[in-house]
């Protein structure tokens, strides 16, 4: 609590503008209150304390229970499947390109006088479509095809991942190739993967885990060089094509679904992407729900991002 | 002025430290840090207020003292990850119960059967420093390694901030210096090794002088905290995972906090003993001489690429704006408060209808308190420094095959990427004999403004 207290006033005192005295009378009240407090026997507390009653019976609980094998999934099961399409797009304006700073391996990464851009927010010029943005399923109750054993390609040429936001499956291998004539090294981020691919060799990655939000590549000796994946358990996950369309098909049918949308420039927490919609209700953390009829094709039409939606 | 507070500051951690030592607890380092960060703050702005907390802030120990009495120290919430996450008080404070559940607390650890750790080593290095009745030694962990890795084990003692590179934040669960793959956890022996050796080139010493049961009891410990953390950062991030119907609390079944929660994590750390990296032997069939020289090809070709970190002189001067993945947390915090803070100035409230204010006010308080806490829970970032492979000093270890594991798995949480299934075993080798010979290859004619290529040179 003392601890707490200084630091509160503390704060006060690099941020709001007050006169000179009044921190330190901030300051000395605070030393009035910390004596106090510092009384015999009083804990010290940092940030949030334990409830260490709750917190023993819980214990005590975890430690007396075991874990139910398969409890019945209640949840509602449909039967077929549907396919659900859109297309973003962008109602601001996205402005100049921005040329990123290419210091190294120049020979290669800006030969002819070639320059990189920045690829964090793409918008089609006649259509107004905005690519890149990803949308994944997040509660699958059953899955239509297997996981493919045939690998996906993430490749890299002219210092450049192809694929600005790449999307995988879990269990299925990504060849991960390097078209350069110099060397690169590929470096996905919470996954541990970061690997030398030298000139025009490949190797393969197979992701173990589902990412959740899509997570950075990027290759170190390029620092420019950044792209994002995803990867997802049932490959429900689409990123939006140049023109800013998508499409998801085989999606269980007949049963609430709640999809996440992303975009890496996205004011939205953590790059959640909330719109509002007349008939899709949209929540802070960039997610709708959802249902489809068997063999149905939903089209949700043209999905705009507001100008304020977008990092500028 | 400045630096005399300064000189000041550095006083008072030391009298807090001495005190905290003197009175075994009185004092843990959850108040010692944040307050010696708390003046900092304010000595940015205002010198001279800051005086009158040092002097409060030295007397609040030797008040403490005077009891005799010892406050349970108390471990600190990842309150930077908490601020990405945007968690409530009262979020934080259940994932602070759920610790408590599962873990205890720093003078009474608990470890549950799936957790697979030892709790009677857990308590030899647990607990302010005692001894028992038949005069066994307790509480390792604070005499021993707390002032640098904290109380927490994030890395941030009270010297944390004078030392570079900085001690090692356990929480993410990732370890440098390991005979396992990059993915993988170190092993026990791995964390046993680290201790008694220390790492050369850093401020972490050698425990040769401890007993090995002790090191033994340490390297559990620090697993421990590990796994602590590592759940923490899980707890934290699932918030996000939530849906609506949850309103905002996690579940406290055993499905989710054991099974969904505990287990991966524990489990990561047992598979780290089956996960040893295949080294094959040195190849026998070359010269040392001709190894040094395809090592140096190597080095400087498009395959291994070691030059565009390492540099064309090897003095580790190649790639240095990167960050490691402790630091790039700290930047990416940093880049948020920063673009948040530029477009609420750009924001005008004229228009705005009251859920939108309220939307407004609500963004400007998680910023301010964002900012706060890196202030005083996070250390400033600093960029990577690759090694300098003249010097002959390598962190984790000088053994051909402490270099081999480092060629073959790069370092995990540092931007050194894997040579593993793109560059063959017995090119590692080269590259290893290459880089074993650099602190030898001295030109006496060599100016220290005129570093020569290596690869021109022998």
């Amino acid at each position: 609590m003392m601890t707490r207290t200084l630091r509160i006033f503390s704060q006060r005192l690099s941020v709001a503008p007050q006169p000179r005295w009044v921190g330190c009378l901030g300051l000395a009240g605070s030393v009035v209150v910390g004596l106090a407090a510092a009384g015999c026997g009083s804990a010290v507390v940092s940030g949030p304390s334990p409830d260490f009653e709750v917190a023993r019976a819980l214990r005590d609980e975890l430690g007396a229970s075991t874990s139910e094998t398969e409890t019945a999934d209640t949840a509602p099961q449909g039967i077929g499947w549907a396919t659900l399409k859109g297309r973003f797009v962008f109602s601001g304006s996205p402005g100049a390109a921005i040329a990123l700073v290419v210091d190294k391996d120049t020979q290669v990464c800006s030969k002819d006088g070639m320059k990189l851009y920045d690829r964090s927010l793409l918008v089609d010029e006649s259509t107004k479509g905005l690519a890149n943005v990803v949308l994944f399923l997040r509660n699958s109750s059953r899955v239509k095809s297997e996981v493919p054993t045939e690998s996906l390609l993430l490749d890299q040429e002219n210092c450049e991942f192809l694929a600005p936001v790449f999307a995988g499956r879990v269990g299925q291998p990504i060849d991960v190739k390097n078209s350069d004539p110099i060397g690169h090294n590929t470096n996905i981020a919470g996954t541990s993967f970061n690997q030398l691919i030298p000139a025009g060799e490949s190797t393969i990655f197979t992701p173990a885990r589902e990412t959740g939000l899509p997570v950075t590549v990027t290759c170190n000796i390029h620092p420019w060089m950044k792209a994002y994946a995803v990867f997802r358990e049932d490959g429900y996950v689409a990123v939006s094509a140049a023109d800013g369309s998508f499409t998801i098909p085989d999606l269980p049918a007949g049963e609430p679904l709640e999809f996440q949308v992303w975009h890496e420039r996205s004011t939205g927490r953590s790059g959640a992407v909330s719109l509002e919609q007349p008939d899709l209700k949209w929540n802070a953390k960039g997610r709708f729900k959802i249902e489809l009829k068997a063999d149905e094709v939903r089209d949700l039409g043209t999905l705009e991002v507001p100008a304020d939606a977008i990092k500028g | 002025m400045n630096m005399l507070v300064s000189m000041f500051e550095r006083e008072y951690v030391t009298v807090t430290n001495f005190a905290a030592q003197a009175g075994m607890m009185t004092l843990p380092g959850d108040l010692s840090e944040p307050l010696a960060m708390g003046c900092r703050r304010v000595r940015d702005r205002r010198g001279h207020v800051c005086w009158l907390g040092m002097a409060a802030a030295l007397l609040i120990p030797l008040v403490g003292a005077g009891c005799g009495q010892t406050a349970a120290a108390s471990y600190r919430l990842n309150l930077v990850e908490s601020a990405k996450q945007r968690l409530r008080p009262e979020q934080e404070q259940q994932v602070a119960t759920i610790l408590a559940a599962l873990f205890g607390t720093p003078d009474e650890p608990v470890a549950l059967a799936e957790c697979g750790l030892d709790e009677a080593k857990l308590k030899l290095a647990a607990g302010p420093v005692r001894s028992d009745i038949v005069g066994r030694k307790n509480g390792l962990y604070r005499e021993h390694c707390a002032h640098c890795h904290g109380v927490t084990g994030d890395g941030m003692g009270p010297t944390a901030a004078f030392l570079n590179p900085y001690p090692r934040d356990y929480r993410p669960g990732v370890f440098k210096f390991k005979s396992t793959e990059r993915a993988d956890k170190p092993t026990h022996a791995d964390l046993v090794m680290v201790l008694r050796n220390g790492l050369a080139g850093s401020s972490m010493p050698s425990f040769a002088l401890l007993s090995d049961a002790k090191i033994d009891a340490l390297a559990e410990y620090v697993k421990y905290l590990s796994i602590r953390g590592e759940v923490e950062l899980a707890l934290m991030r699932a918030f996000f995972e939530l849906d609506d119907e949850d309103q905002g609390r996690l579940p406290d079944d055993r499905e989710f906090l054991i099974d969904e929660i505990l287990l991966p994590v524990v489990e990561s750390w047992q598979a780290a003993e089956d996960a040893l990296i295949d080294v094959p032997e040195m190849p026998t069939d070359i010269d040392l001489a001709d190894s040094i020289a395809k090592g140096r090809e190597l080095y400087h070709g498009n395959k291994a690429n070691c030059v565009k970190c390492h540099g064309v002189t090897a003095l580790g001067d190649g790639q240095v704006n990167d960050y490691d993945d402790w630091n790039k947390v700290v930047v990416q915090a940093h880049t948020t408060v920063q673009g948040g803070l530029e477009r609420a100035g750009e924001t005008s409230t004229w228009e705005m209808d009251a859920d939108e204010v309220a939307e407004y006010r609500a963004e400007l308080a998680w910023l301010d308190r964002y900012e706060s806490v890196l202030g005083g829970n996070a250390l400033p970032p600093r960029t990577i420094r690759p090694r300098n492979l003249r010097q002959g000093i390598y962190r984790g270890g000088m053994r051909p095959l402490d270099l081999y594991y480092r060629i073959h798995a790069g370092i995990n949480g540092a931007p050194m990427p894997a040579a593993k299934g793109t560059v063959p075993p017995e090119d590692i080798w080269h590259i290893v004999n290459y880089i074993r010979s650099l602190p030898y290859d001295f030109n006496g004619t060599l100016g220290a403004d005129k570093p020569m290529v290596a690869r021109d040179r022998l």
